[in-house]
């Protein structure tokens, strides 16, 4: 019986400004013997740390942080596709990653909120606010194309166009049009707060 | 100082790391024992007159830009009855007044809301980008918690704070003392439009005899900024991690309304 042995090997390092990089090494082998996994699991072990180690150490592209993703009015171009971020997730690793004492929560402290999740289906907005958008479309027995050619009328973009502010707006207007007020200081699709932000 | 249900408060604590808002940032970093009061324990406390002047100012300067951003701009008269139903808007936090003391305070906050209409010159059918919009920004890449919070107003990519004072603001103090704020809603702002905001600008209204607007304004926020803000979010993090929440005697103790409490701290 053949054993599949994969080893991975990611290391992502902080980089100045709040950025970082990251690489990791993936290999695949069969053994024959299951006594030979436990020797060629510490083989590839530092096999691969040798070989990220090796890589690792090149940079690459750093970005002028006092310029690079400041073109008012512009998308910046990266290709993580949701607009999180001003100076966003550069394709070769480079980006807006972590505190420069490492992985985001090594620091001790409790896991952050789960990131807003960018929504499917070519929608812009986060997948939290598709799904409040729709809940009250369906709840307030909303006709969806009034609420497409609202959103062309206030917004000059479909539903699905609209950014994350613009959908945030858009579902404080439906709400206050269907008779549920919105929460003062912060909305329902956010995640819950104690007390008053 | 503990509260009764050390069960509730580890839970309380645990959620005020999972999301930050500028405000309570702000407060974490004046003193974090009244933070505690406020946010963990939940103490309540009565609602201020100039608080209550202030909020209402507020809510009917919301309508004001709601109906501008509708296309259907409200007129002096629609404003006034606006700002009256707000003012009587008292039920959940009722106030203690003295006697003859709301009149005049209402009086107050319409003469704000007058001024406010003249001196901004803002055109009633100039439509702004946004008004009163929750957002929030994933900091999770940054090891941080999400930031949320709302922006008052975005004109022309102009990010627009509502404040009240009773003295006239200095303005590079104003800036300074509001750049919690003022970077926050600049992440929020990026983060949810992938745009760089125009500006900034603190739009403070003095409650003096004849009341007036003050205009401060600030370029975009540079990445300094930013990243002072995050150093900030950092300590927040490591303070509520540790439960350090110790009183910070100053001169804020004067209006603080959990002197009393934190005289009894030990």
């Amino acid at each position: 019986m053949a054993i599949i042995l994969e080893a991975n090997y990611a290391k992502k390092l902080g980089l100045p400004n709040y950025s970082s990089h990251q690489y990791s090494v993936t290999i695949r082998t069969e053994l024959t013997d299951p006594s030979q996994i436990a020797e060629e699991s510490a083989r590839l072990y530092s096999l691969l740390q040798d070989a990220v180690d090796k890589e690792i150490q090149v940079v690459g592209f750093m970005p002028d942080a006092s310029r690079y993703g400041m073109n008012n009015g512009q998308s910046n171009g990266h290709s993580n596709g949701n607009g999180n971020h001003s100076n966003g997730n550069h394709s070769n690793g480079n980006g807006n990653g972590n505190h420069s004492n490492g992985s985001g929560n090594s620091n001790g402290h409790p896991p952050a909120r789960r990131a807003p999740i960018p929504a499917s289906d070519g929608w812009n907005c986060t997948e939290g606010q598709k799904g409040f958008l729709l809940r009250i479309i369906n709840e307030a027995n909303l006709d969806k194309a009034e609420v497409e050619a609202l959103a062309r009328q206030l917004f000059g973009v479909g539903v699905k166009e609209l950014d994350k502010l613009q959908a945030s707006q858009l579902i404080e207007d439906l709400l206050e049009k269907s008779g549920k007020t919105p929460s003062p200081r912060r909305s329902p699709w956010q995640g819950r707060q104690p007390s008053r932000a | 100082m503990k509260m009764t249900d050390p069960l509730n408060e580890s839970q309380v604590i645990e959620s005020l790391l999972r999301t930050i808002s500028p405000s309570r940032l702000s407060l974490f970093l004046q003193c974090r024992l009244k933070f505690w009061f406020r946010y963990v324990a939940r103490l309540p406390k009565q609602k201020s007159a100039a608080l209550h002047l202030g909020s209402t100012v507020h809510a009917v300067l919301k309508v004001w830009n709601k109906a501008r951003w509708r296309n259907t701009p409200l007129t002096l008269k629609q404003l006034h009855d606006e700002y009256a139903n707000a003012w009587m808007d008292q039920s959940i936090d009722p106030i203690p007044w003295e006697d003859g003391q709301e009149e005049t305070e209402k009086v107050t906050g319409w003469r704000l809301v007058e001024t406010y209409i003249r001196e901004s010159k803002i055109p009633p059918d100039l439509r702004p980008d946004a008004v009163e919009v929750p957002a929030e920004a994933d900091l999770a890449e940054h090891g941080l918690p999400n930031l949320i919070g709302v922006l008052d107003l975005v004109q022309g990519g102009v990010i627009i704070d509502y404040k009240t004072s009773g003295q006239t603001p200095h303005a590079e103090r104003s800036i300074h003392i509001h750049e919690i704020q003022t970077t926050s809603y600049s992440v929020l702002y990026r983060a949810s439009t992938n745009k760089r905001e125009a500006g900034i600008e603190i739009h403070t209204l003095v409650k003096l005899k004849t009341p007036k607007l003050v205009i401060t304004a600030a370029p975009p926020v540079t990445t300094q900024q930013r990243d002072r803000l995050f150093h900030l979010i950092e300590a927040y993090q490591s303070g509520i991690s540790r439960q350090d929440f110790i009183p910070s005697p100053g001169m804020h103790c004067a209006s603080c309304e959990f002197f009393n409490e934190c005289r009894a701290w030990s």
